[in-house]
């Protein structure tokens, strides 16, 4: 009798899980979308790039992110959460670990259920930079993000 | 990479949720998680931008701007917390060529009629090397040369069945180059790249993909030494300093299916990034000229394997 329930609790466990990882995924893609969106207004400067970095972090648990970036061009990275409550950050650093931004932002759009956040360099050297995204507050365990960059001429 | 997150993203949850499922402490796992930075230095304040709403939205508030740290340490960043580097596209490269005088690009252009490889790892690394072509062309000014490597895309995507991603590019292309519109053209090819790639990617072949980043890149580096070393300057130099990305282009080749690390030519790409990757890994200083023409051979020869099969 107990090994007919097996599988059925296994079919319902795993169903379970993929209903689960649809809805992370989800959330995820709709932090992309939001980061889209922030980049929205500069996307006649800055040459916005199709690729983009993602997933989920924890209150205050942050994340480092690789970017090479040229000496002449002006980048603007963006970030997302569809967490209406969060607050998320990004900062960059250069390969030594020291702050290298020129400026930085965090705003909520409670009308369109989205928080963003920005920073803005222009590189004066040409390597390898770290963008740090961290979520500061967020009513949720788990804060899916996503993170966009545009670049264009410094003139 | 970065177009692959959400399938990586939704195997990690997965992988969680399945330790939850099985030991109940999932949150523990999570919480368990370590500081992943650790403030080495004072704090320093950054300027809050007001101008970042997407669209005037009156419910936009911005936050109170946290203390940031001056410095982080970043060898204090398990591997794991670090996200891969991104390939920069050609025209983040070739904006900042602009800027280096007035090259002679018409020498870089590589006028060999472009064949079509029989093995798929081969075409992508040539698709790659086509797209970095058609720039070089925009920067000599050479419409037909453009219009031509245009069609190229177009014949090497179809070759590896993602021609429906770039027939709207190749188009463009030629459409934009017969009105010399070089910055359109720049935006199609870079597009194109940008395309085919995701193409790859939702039909599971992120090795033909990387390949693919691969070719371009090497065709870049190989244009930009040449330029550099012509007339060598400490700034145009600087420009190859790019040392995670030759360690990031080793990593994805050690990661990939040992069906792919056998192919000679992908043998023969990872011998030369491993060669080049100690010199443009040096710290602080530019690659002096001597280095930049030990580069520009050793990617030359390269590129030669892949546009002319020799």
């Amino acid at each position: 009798m107990r090994s007919c329930y097996r599988p059925l609790l296994f079919v319902t466990l795993l169903l379970g899980m993929l209903v689960i990882v649809s809805t992370t995924q989800a959330t995820v893609d709709d932090a992309l979308s939001f980061a889209y969106e922030a980049a929205l207004p500069y996307s006649k400067q800055y040459a916005i790039r199709k690729d983009s970095w993602g997933g989920d972090l924890g209150i205050k648990q942050r994340k480092a992110i690789e970017a090479q970036l040229f000496k002449g061009n002006d980048y603007r990275f963006f970030m997302a959460s569809d967490i209406k409550g969060a607050i998320i950050e990004v900062h960059l650093y250069d390969s030594n670990g020291k702050l290298a931004e020129l400026e930085s932002s965090h705003k909520s759009y409670e009308k369109k259920h989205f928080t963003m956040a920005s920073v803005h360099i222009i590189p004066k050297a040409t390597g390898t930079y770290y963008a740090i995204v961290k979520v500061v507050k967020s009513p949720e365990e788990r804060t899916p993000w996503a993170l966009v960059y545009g670049y264009k001429d410094s003139k | 990479m970065k177009t692959l997150f959400l399938t990586t993203q939704s195997l990690r949850s997965f992988s969680l949720l399945m330790l939850g499922a099985l030991s109940c402490s999932f949150s523990g796992v999570l919480l368990a998680t370590p500081p992943l930075i650790k403030k080495t230095a004072p704090f320093q304040k950054v300027t809050s931008s007001s101008q970042v709403a997407a669209k005037p939205d009156k419910t936009a508030t911005s936050t109170s701007v946290e203390e940031v740290p001056a410095s982080v340490n970043l060898s204090d960043f398990p591997a794991a917390s670090v996200e891969d580097v991104v390939v920069p596209v050609p025209s983040e490269i070739f904006t900042v060529l602009d800027k280096l005088g007035n090259p002679n690009w018409k020498a870089q252009l590589n006028l060999h009629k472009t064949l079509i490889p029989s093995d798929r790892p081969h075409i992508a690394l040539l698709l790659g090397c086509v797209i970095a072509e058609g720039f070089i062309a925009v920067e000599a000014e050479d419409t037909e040369r453009v219009k031509e490597l245009g069609q190229d895309v177009l014949k090497l995507a179809d070759a590896i069945n993602v021609r429906k991603s770039v027939i709207s590019r190749s188009k463009s292309i030629t459409d934009k180059a017969d009105h010399r519109d070089w910055h359109g053209v720049r935006v199609e090819f870079d597009g194109a790249l940008q395309d085919v790639r995701s193409a790859m990617d939702e039909m599971n072949d992120e090795d033909l993909a990387q390949l693919v980043s691969l070719g371009g890149w090497l065709r870049g580096t190989n244009a930009l030494t040449s330029i550099v070393s012509a007339h060598y300057t400490s700034d145009g130099a600087e420009l190859l300093h790019q040392p995670e990305l030759v360690h990031y282009f080793i990593r994805c080749i050690n990661g990939m299916s040992s069906h792919l690390k056998q192919n000679s030519l992908v043998i023969a790409v990872d011998t030369v990034l491993k060669q080049i990757a100690p010199m443009i890994d040096e710290k602080k200083q530019p690659l002096n000229h001597k280095k930049v023409q030990d580069i520009q051979d050793k990617t030359h020869q390269l590129v030669l394997k892949i546009t002319t099969f020799s």
